[in-house]
């Protein structure tokens, strides 16, 4: 529900039921004016009924349809009161005043009716307009109140939508119109400082993954130097020439942990954020076609079976990495004379692989845990992981003979 | 040809400049060495060198600036990147501007030479270039080896293979250098010791078939080292 229909339909209510409390206060409030109004009336007409007998001395000639006179014993009050009257089948309610009256020695009890019709039709009348009046009253209220309302978040609704669109890597691109409304000024004023913050904060840590990855490397490639330039001396014993092997091996291991690492940091901090049509076919062909060399050495059977095109929108150099480790990981273990086979049909696609059974299948998306391959650094399919829950491709690994790795791109959004 | 091979070093870690310009002296290179890009472009103004090695990340600038100027003056100065962004970017970028090669640190002495080596190759003689290396002729454009005038069948792994050891004779290649040479085309596709052995085992029999000496020698537990 937007806040302008929200506002307008409390005012509404509230306003409607403080109205008929009022409606219902100002029909009483009515009824005693006029009825107050009616008891002068029939005040006048006692004091001209009695001028008219004084002077007449014959208290019939008085007498009427609304004039009742009859002689009584006793004096008592005059009182007014309420009574109906049968009119051509229809209740008629007459205010009537009850007095006493003194004439040649005899007590008369006069009772004079006045109808109450017509008042009670002029309450009905002003309370129906009164009701009207409020109707058309609100109706107006309520639009003026939408339209000035919408109007001036007019500015709110702008900064949604750039802030809807605020690309993290081109900050410039966020310019929040000036609004009038001083809570609006506020907010805008809070989101440019915090989109500013953002943007900071993005390219402080993207400097710093980089720079990690600078000072780590340099080091490492020192090291490795030294130690291959080490092995080139003569005379050296064959312990020590494989005490040198083993730094250079572990050196060059700690260098790929260390760039897969700041890979992963990467993806997580949204590094990658430019977006092109990736063709999932055509990725799939690149891959196998970049490996080729290692299929055949491996004397792996290959069998590609693409049923449809698939495209989808992702960083290309994450497409990259996820096809690249997905496939390499089905070939590096994969036995030799082993096989591979590729299926894409609709938005799934399947990798399946001979190779030897994993002893903890749960884990093998996790970082560092890695088969009885020892060269593998066990980091592979997390990346792949991860990048496919950046994009929300559903992945699931089982093993029913072959390894069956399932990817469903399932995110309406990203598919053309 | 190497005795005249000029090579600038653009690179402002010292320690690792050190050992570049002590490996390529060695390798019969001329090296000279700056760590500021304002030197280098001194430099390059008066010399004329066969191949730049540029780090990207220098202290008064990106190294990427240079890369078009030293294209202009000079095509066939050929220019390595050498750098630990590894980022896709940084690479495409690199190469788009005109540098020939992208080698991520770290990177071993041998590998940084198999590159120069093949670099200036490609720009010197554009194709038509042999190595005469004992009683091998190689032939790297055409990935031909002729033995006695008679042409050896080596797959592609083989062909890289003996290549990379022509490149570094005289030198122990360890295991981890094989493999890392042998992987930075898949990046870190992990090739194991067995499976370098293979290929390092049908390598030396084809060469031997062919009736080449043993070039190739076996350092257990460490590597292997080619020698003429």
């Amino acid at each position: 529900m937007k806040l302008t229909t929200k506002t307008s339909l409390s005012f509404i209510s509230l306003s409607t039921i403080f109205f008929l409390i009022g409606s219902v206060f100002m029909y009483f409030a009515v009824r005693v004016i006029l009825a107050e109004d009616l008891s002068s009336r029939l005040y006048q007409m006692q004091g001209n009924f009695i001028d008219n007998i004084n002077s007449k001395n014959d208290i019939n000639s008085a007498s009427n349809q609304h004039v009742f006179i009859n002689e009584s014993s006793v004096i008592n009050t005059t009182q007014f009161s309420d009574t109906v009257l049968i009119e051509n089948d229809k209740y008629v309610l007459y205010r009537k005043i009850c007095f006493y009256h003194n004439l040649q020695n005899k007590i008369y009890k006069v009772e004079i009716l006045q109808s109450q019709a017509q008042t009670d039709l002029l309450i009905w009348r002003i309370v129906i307009l009164n009701v009207a009046l409020a109707m058309v009253f609100f109706f107006i209220i309520f639009f003026l109140n939408q339209i000035s309302v919408r109007r001036g978040l007019k500015v709110f609704y702008s900064t949604v939508s750039k802030l809807e669109n605020f690309n993290i890597s081109k900050p410039e691109l966020m310019y929040f119109e000036n609004a009038e409304i001083d809570e609006l000024k506020k907010l805008t004023e809070v989101l440019k400082k915090m989109s500013i913050k953002i943007s900071s904060d993005f390219n402080e840590q993207k400097e710093y993954t980089e720079n990690v990855s600078h000072e780590i490397q340099t080091p490492l490639a020192i090291i490795s130097s030294k130690a291959d330039e080490l092995l080139q001396s003569e005379n050296l014993k064959k312990e020590e020439m494989e005490q040198l092997e083993i730094i250079m091996n572990t050196t060059t291991r700690l260098a790929k942990i260390n760039q897969a690492l700041i890979l992963l940091t990467k993806i997580d901090n949204r590094f990658y954020t430019d977006i092109s049509v990736i063709s999932i076919d055509k990725i799939i062909h690149e891959k196998l076609d970049f490996f080729s060399d290692l299929i055949l050495e491996k004397k792996i059977i290959l069998k590609t079976n693409i049923c449809n095109t698939l495209d989808f929108k992702m960083n290309r150099y994450l497409a990259d990495t996820l096809f690249l480790n997905i496939i390499k990981n089905a070939i590096m273990h994969n036995n030799i004379n082993g096989s591979i086979n590729i299926l894409l049909e609709g938005n799934i696609l399947q990798i399946m692989n001979t190779g030897p059974k994993l002893s903890n299948k749960e884990n093998i998306f996790k970082r560092f845990v890695r088969s009885s391959n020892k060269d593998s650094l066990g980091i592979g399919l997390s990346i792949v992981k991860r990048v496919c829950n950046f994009y929300f491709i559903d992945i699931n690994y089982s093993f029913d003979s072959v390894h069956r790795f399932n990817l469903n791109f399932k995110d309406e959004k990203k598919l053309l | 040809m190497h005795s005249k091979n000029k090579i600038l070093l653009v690179e402002d870690e010292s320690s690792l400049a050190k050992l570049v310009v002590k490996y390529l002296s060695d390798n019969s290179y001329v090296c000279t060495h700056v760590s500021r890009l304002k030197s280098a472009r001194e430099l390059l103004k008066k010399n004329s060198y066969n191949t730049v090695l540029l780090d990207l990340g220098l202290p008064d600038g990106d190294g990427l600036s240079l890369i078009k100027e030293i294209k202009q003056k000079d095509y066939t100065c050929g220019v390595i990147i050498i750098s630990a962004k590894d980022g896709l970017n940084n690479k495409v970028e690199g190469l788009d501007l005109g540098a020939d090669d992208y080698l991520t640190k770290p990177f071993f002495m041998p590998e940084l030479n198999a590159r120069v080596k093949s670099l200036i190759r490609r720009l010197n003689f554009e194709g038509n270039n042999e190595i005469l290396i004992g009683a091998l002729k190689v032939i790297p454009d055409q990935m031909r080896l002729v033995i006695n005038d008679s042409d050896v069948e080596l797959t592609n792994t083989e062909f890289n293979l003996l290549l990379y050891f022509t490149s570094n004779k005289n030198r122990v290649l360890s295991k981890t250098n094989l493999a890392e040479y042998m992987s930075s085309k898949y990046f870190d596709y992990g090739f194991s010791d067995d499976v370098i052995y293979g290929h390092i085992k049908n390598l030396k029999k084809k060469l031997e078939k062919s009736g080449a000496p043993d070039y190739i020698k076996n350092i257990y537990g460490v590597g292997y080292k080619f020698t003429v």
